[in-house]
């Protein structure tokens, strides 16, 4: 009896062991990871299109065209020790379609290895497909899936978003590469700081316009120039900002980490601040129905770079001119982010609608569904402060 | 209504669900059920077994006594045990008072020399010169007490009337003596057993500690703990275990710290146990544990007797056995398993660190090759990107998934351990040369494993080797297959499931009453000090709360 | 004694009882469900509020409970109001817990499988869970509360580990402006985050298994604040990491926090994976919690040999998991399990207090 029981304890894990093993297993190497994503315009490839022409076709409009850059390229037996580095590190392959969850399925029909986006770092997303569908829309299945992870980082980019995944020294993958760049930011304040999935859904919940960073590509090589502003209320790209724009934005915001103030003494030569820290306060002042803001800054830094050597940067007279020049510097390079935003493209994406909804939150509930249009005509000031405080290792 | 009602309908599950919902419950049933028929099964084993050792003990005879005639007596032991031909009768004339005489005794089992010496010479030769004052041999009665106290300088001697006892005493190594005209025989013991001199334990070595561990004889290894330094309440009491050979067993205890209830408990299951011959204090071990079915230890077996001495001032309780080195300290805990008594010789900041490395080790040992199937066959995205792609490279070509990879890897390994310990000395290193570095390597050559597993396999049976005890890094190691499985099945899920069981099944476990898992949980802070930390010496004032001791203070 | 065989409890492990009973489901959900009310940052009062309220209410259970020594709920309702409208009393105490349990599971199994097991059956998941619990709950009390005390530490130190990691996205403008608009959406927000206190009830049988019952107030206090202290800072990181914006779109907004950052350089380059087993660890300390109070109901009520209820209530918990059929669904019966908790509230201690005050003072009736 006791041994009629143990056999049928036996059949029963047995079944158990056999019939429930590994429901979701899927070892690694059978998976391609994909570190970048590119989101451009519909407008199929070339190798698309023969396929499409052979009979490789679904149901579908072209309204994207993603791509998506595997690392590492992994084909059987292809790999010896001797020539690794020599191969490509990457595969960038492209879809087009209209919905971006199909258009990942899609590529199981010509790869084999499934795709999973456990892995994905950055998201670059065309400005001409940013201008005509909003973020909202492009990003949505993004932020659902499950794979991909909230903190990878969102760019623009000014001309095909696929090119630049393609344009990558060899050896290297462009997707870590600009996830590695990111990490500048305390170097100069043309990098932005990153904007992350979880931020970009947080922005966008809140109808709020803001910038991401903006990347241009040649063939070879990529760089990261300026920033595109996405208008809050649609969630469209409206216009661009160049370098000294972002890092005026952020001497606004007082994100500022590190970098340079570049000006010209009256013989026009240049002479260069070396931002060592700053400060910054925003302070929104409501009187009645008038708001009115403003922003000071205060920054230490050191004269890193003369080529005015007549002068002597250790005295402290050429100092305090040399600290005139650069705040009037600055005070131009803000001025023209302020006429940018108020004026150009009437947009506020320095974050004075979030100071006023700190400090005023009344005020900030009843000018909110029209901020950006607000803000246009609301006076904003500066006072610039910047000391320097030391000259380097050279006296001369 | 109505709509409620369907609503609510639409909400019972279908019939698949109640038929899983049955399965829920059939499959523990099933499982419980006959676990329980097992525990019976061998609960009844026992009990049928000493039913049948106790009617065939009952049989025996009391033995008969000596009849008190030399020649008959003689005669008489001849038949019971002259058959053996290592029992030796050596008949000879006692000097000067011309009376014969008879002495045996088993061959090898004594000093010759010291027969010799001290019974031959002096009965042949010296008795003469005694006779010379006395003339006649003392009568019949006297006769003993004469030879006790004049003639024979041996100290254990004793007079003997039963047979059996007598049998028995000779078969053990005693000398016997008969004399004509006495009416008893006179056992001595010059006892010469072959023992192993004392060397340093092997199973549990030390850089730095006594050198000194027990051997095969009992009263050598008693003598041992009496000399780890001198107190009145260190107390031993012996017992006769094994039905048909038997063999002496050792409690000890110290008798002002040890809690009477434990101790009681622990006599208690040593005189119910029933086998007809312990060879090994596993036996006992296995005899007096609580739980059968558990994988994990409930006895802690050691050949340091600085670590008995220490786990007695602990208020626990040894059993020491004849003829093994390897005492048991009862009750154990989970954290006596990774505690080596280096811990306390070195200074307590090493100490700590290394406390904390074992138990990482421990941790590593049962989990690292369940973490790493769950990462490469089930999350590739909870690890790090970098790692994700070299796991990928190093992996391209294995043929089998993860699973079987490692337990491919782990099995191969476990077989190279057992070879090793089974081979002759000189053997053992080239065979870790060939199974670690030829078939590791050449594996990893022919893409049958990934170099990637080779480490963590690697680090896994060396962590499984850090762990002082060798039967707990036995359990680590049984368990850890547990866990690929587990991992095999439900990845991430399956491991926590697994830890979960596990720390299950450590809290329901217990040793003679002490929960396993103390002083974790149930929580003492005051033995803390003795966990994860080892806390510098004056710190550590008192015996551990978990043992209940008699005496709470270390120090007076 | 030396051996123990009688299954108290110390007043430490019944604080990390209910602090293992308490603490469960909500901490992924619980600051988009407190912000969704509340819609300012200043949700994190509301729970601080909550908390304290709660603690209220479960030392008003106490001083109930410490009128009949060594008797759970289930048995000293009886004596207060009677056999029959005790035993549906304690019939509506069950039900509620074992729905509790059902649904502990059912989140449990959601989250596993929307972030670790994709395409695993729920089943599978659900019925190994419930079985693991079960051998457990064989134990009893004791060992039970011990496997609490071992799960415990390693929670909170790899919680806090993981709130301190996500301080690098944590900014404190997302919780200003500080009661900007007052007090009242702080108010409004109080009860949903009473809900996520849900559970607290076992209090009530918890008393009874203790072995210095008078030390429970003191206990109860601990085994709550600690929550209290935990949701808080939930909320608090969760907010000011991912702005009330953020908050308000994602699902499981805790663990959005911590997929929100890599921590370059260590080993865990994602913290959403310790997180993630922790947070496995507890969803079963919590499922054991009313697994085993159902169990106790049950055999207590109907007088049934314990062993025979806990195999019972395995398919029943596991049906009562399989009944909802969507998130949404889970995520109701997570709402309706609040109210039943107020109704639950409101009938056995409110209820029995009342009657036992008037009997005891008013009526002078010896209960």
């Amino acid at each position: 009896m006791c041994r009629r029981q143990l056999l049928n304890l036996m059949l029963i894990m047995g079944v158990l062991l056999t019939q429930t093993g590994c429901w979701s297993s899927f070892e690694i190497e059978d998976l391609s990871l994909y570190g970048g994503l590119a989101l451009d315009e519909g407008e199929p490839t070339e190798t698309e299109q023969d396929l499409n022409k052979q009979g490789g076709s679904y149901p579908r409009k072209n309204l994207i065209t993603a791509t998506i850059q595997i690392v590492p390229v992994n084909s059987f037996g292809s790999k010896s020790k001797s020539d690794k580095g020599h191969t490509a590190q990457y595969l960038n392959i492209s879809e087009t379609g209209d919905s971006l969850l199909e258009i990942l399925r899609q590529y199981s029909v010509r790869l084999e290895r499934m795709v999973i986006g456990h892995h994905l770092k950055v998201i670059i997303i065309s400005t001409k497909l940013a201008q005509k569908q909003s973020m909202d829309q492009i990003l949505d299945f993004v932020l659902r899936d499950n794979d991909i992870r909230p903190s990878c980082t969102v760019f623009l980019s000014e001309g095909k978003a696929m090119d630049v995944l393609e344009a990558s020294r060899p050896g290297e993958v462009s997707a870590f590469r600009i996830q590695g760049m990111l990490r500048n930011h305390y170097r100069t304040s043309k990098v932005m700081k990153g904007v992350n999935l979880s931020q970009l859904d947080a922005l966008m919940n809140s109808k709020r316009s803001f910038v991401l960073q903006n990347i241009i590509s040649t063939k070879k090589d990529l760089e990261f120039a300026g920033a595109g502003i996405i208008k809050g209320e649609t969630g469209n790209w409206i216009g661009s900002l160049d370098q000294p724009d972002v890092e005026s934005i952020s001497w606004i915001k007082g994100e500022v980490q590190g970098g340079a103030i570049k000006s010209y003494t009256e013989k026009n030569v240049p002479v260069i601040y070396e931002i060592k820290s700053m400060k910054s306060k925003m302070k929104a002042k409501v009187q009645g129905d008038d708001i009115s803001f403003h922003v000071d800054i205060q920054s230490q830094g050191r004269f890193t770079e003369n080529w005015d050597i007549k002068n002597d940067p250790s005295k402290a007279q050429f100092m305090e001119e040399a600290e005139k020049i650069f705040e009037k510097r600055l005070s131009q390079m803000i001025d023209s982010l302020m006429w940018k935003m108020q004026s150009k493209y009437k947009v506020d994406v320095a974050g004075f609608g979030e100071c006023l909804s700190i400090q005023h939150p009344h005020v900030w509930k009843k000018v909110k569904d029209h901020w950006d249009e607000e803000f246009s005509q609301i006076p904003v000031t500066f006072d610039i402060k910047l000391k320097i405080t030391d000259f380097g290792s050279s006296l001369k | 209504m109505i709509s409620m009602w369907s609503q609510f309908v639409s909400y019972i599950p279908d019939w698949t669900t109640f038929m899983q919902a049955g399965l829920t419950l059939l499959i523990p049933i099933i499982i419980c059920y006959s676990f329980r028929s097992l525990h019976s099964m061998i609960k009844e084993q026992n009990s049928t077994e000493k039913r049948a050792l106790s009617t065939d003990s009952s049989g025996e005879t009391s033995g008969s006594k000596l009849a008190g005639d030399y020649k008959s007596d003689v005669e008489l032991i001849k038949q019971a045990i002259g058959n053996n031909c290592d029992v030796h009768f050596r008949e000879f004339i006692m000097g000067g008072y011309e009376v014969g005489a008879t002495l045996i005794f088993v061959a090898g089992m004594q000093a010759a020399e010291h027969i010799n010496t001290q019974v031959l010479q002096i009965l042949m030769m010296n008795a003469e010169k005694d006779s010379k004052d006395n003339k006649s041999l003392p009568s019949n009665s006297e006769l003993s007490a004469y030879m006790k106290q004049k003639l024979l300088p041996v100290c254990e001697i004793k007079e003997v009337v039963d047979i059996r006892d007598l049998n028995q005493s000779i078969l053990n190594g005693h000398i016997a003596l008969f004399i004509e005209g006495m009416p008893n025989a006179l056992v001595m013991s010059m006892p010469n057993e072959k023992t192993r001199s004392i060397t340093e334990p092997t199973s549990e070595a030390l850089i730095r500690g006594p050198r000194i561990g027990f051997t095969e004889v009992l009263s050598e290894n008693t003598a041992i703990l009496r000399r780890q330094g001198r107190t009145e309440n260190l107390e031993m009491t012996m017992y006769e275990v094994g039905n048909y050979l038997k063999r002496n067993l050792v409690v000890a205890y110290m008798k002002d710290i040890v809690n009477l209830d434990l101790l009681e408990e622990v006599k208690q299951r040593i005189s119910k146990m029933d086998m007809d011959y312990f060879a090994e204090s596993g036996y006992v071990e296995q005899l007096i544990e609580d739980n059968i079915l558990s994988p994990f230890q409930q006895g802690q077996n050691t050949e340091r007797p600085d670590r008995v001495i220490s786990a007695l001032l602990e208020g626990r309780i040894a059993i020491l056995l004849d003829g093994t080195p390897f005492a048991l300290i009862v009750p154990v805990t989970f954290s006596m398993l990774l505690q080596s008594p280096e811990d306390y010789y070195e200074r307590w900041i090493p100490g700590t660190l290394l406390r904390i490395l074992r138990f990482f080790a421990a941790f590593m040992a049962l989990m690292a090759p369940a973490l790493y199937i769950s990462f490469i066959s089930f999350h590739p995205g909870l690890i790090p990107t970098e790692l994700a792609i070299s796991i990928i490279e190093a992996r391209q070509g294995v043929p089998f998934p993860a699973t079987i990879e490692g337990l491919i890897l782990a099995i191969s390994l476990e077989i190279l351990r057992e070879a090793g310990i089974r081979l002759p000395k000189p053997i053992g290193p080239a065979m870790g040369i060939v199974g670690g570095l030829i078939i590791g390597e050449a594996s990893v050559q022919a893409g049958i494993v990934s170099p990637f597993l080779v480490i963590v396999v690697a680090f896994t049976a060396i962590s499984s080797f850090s762990i002082p005890m060798f039967s707990a890094g036995i359990t680590l190691r049984i368990l850890r297959f547990v866990g690929m499985l587990f991992a095999g099945t439900l990845g991430m899920y399956g491991t926590v499931l697994f830890f979960l069981l596990i720390c299950s099944h450590l809290t329901k476990l217990k040793s003679f009453g002490v929960p396993y898992v103390t002083p974790i949980s149930p929580f003492r802070i005051n033995d803390w000090k003795d966990l994860f930390l080892r806390a510098p010496l004056p710190l550590m004032k008192q015996r551990p709360d978990m043992m209940k001791t008699q005496q709470k203070k270390r120090r007076s | 004694m030396f051996i123990r065989s009688d299954d108290k409890i110390s007043t430490s492990q019944t604080s990390i009882f209910l602090t293992n009973t308490v603490l469960g489901a909500g901490i992924l959900t619980l600051p988009r469900s407190v912000t969704n009310v509340v819609q300012t940052p200043d949700a994190w009062i509301s729970v601080l509020l909550g908390g304290v309220m709660i603690i209220l209410l479960a030392i008003l259970m106490v001083k109930l409970s410490q009128q009949f020594p060594s008797n759970t709920v289930f048995q000293y309702s009886k004596r207060i109001v009677g056999t029959i409208p005790a035993a549906v009393l304690c019939l509506l105490l069950i039900i509620y817990f074992i729905i509790i349990a059902g649904f502990e599971a059912r989140v449990m199994a959601e989250v596993t499988l929307f972030y670790l097991l994709e395409g695993t059956p729920v089943w599978a998941i659900i019925i190994s869970f419930i079985w693991v619990g079960a051998y457990l709950i064989f134990g009893g009390i004791n060992s039970i509360a011990r496997v609490y005390q071992i799960v415990f530490p390693i929670s909170i130190l790899i919680l806090l580990l993981s709130y301190f990691l996500s301080v690098r996205i944590f900014d404190i403008d997302h919780l200003r402006p500080f009661l900007g608009e007052g007090i009242l959406p702080v108010i409004k927000g109080l009860k949903s985050t009473i809900l996520i206190f849900t559970g607290f009830e076992v209090i009530m049988n918890l008393v009874a298994h203790m072995q210095h019952p008078e030390q429970a107030v003191k206990a109860v206090v601990t085994g709550i604040s600690i929550p209290i202290v935990l949701y808080l800072l939930t909320v608090v990181m969760v907010i000011g990491g991912l702005s009330t914006d953020g908050v308000l779109r994602s699902t499981w907004p805790t663990l959005d926090l911590l997929r929100s950052f890599e921590v370059a350089g260590l080993f865990f380059e994602r913290f959403e994976f310790p997180f993630l087993v922790i947070w496995l660890m507890q969803m079963f300390c919590n499922f054991i919690s009313f697994y085993f109070n159902a169990s106790l109901g049950i055999s207590q009520v109907f007088g049934l040999k314990a062993p025979s209820v806990f195999f019972g209530l395995m398919p029943l918990i596991f049906l009562t998991s399989m009944i909802p059929k969507r998130i949404n669904d889970v995520f109701n019966l997570g709402d309706a399990i609040g109210v039943m908790g107020i109704i639950m509230f409101v009938l056995i201690p409110g209820m029995l207090s009342v009657i036992y005050i008037i009997r005891k003072k008013g009526l002078k009736q010896d209960v």
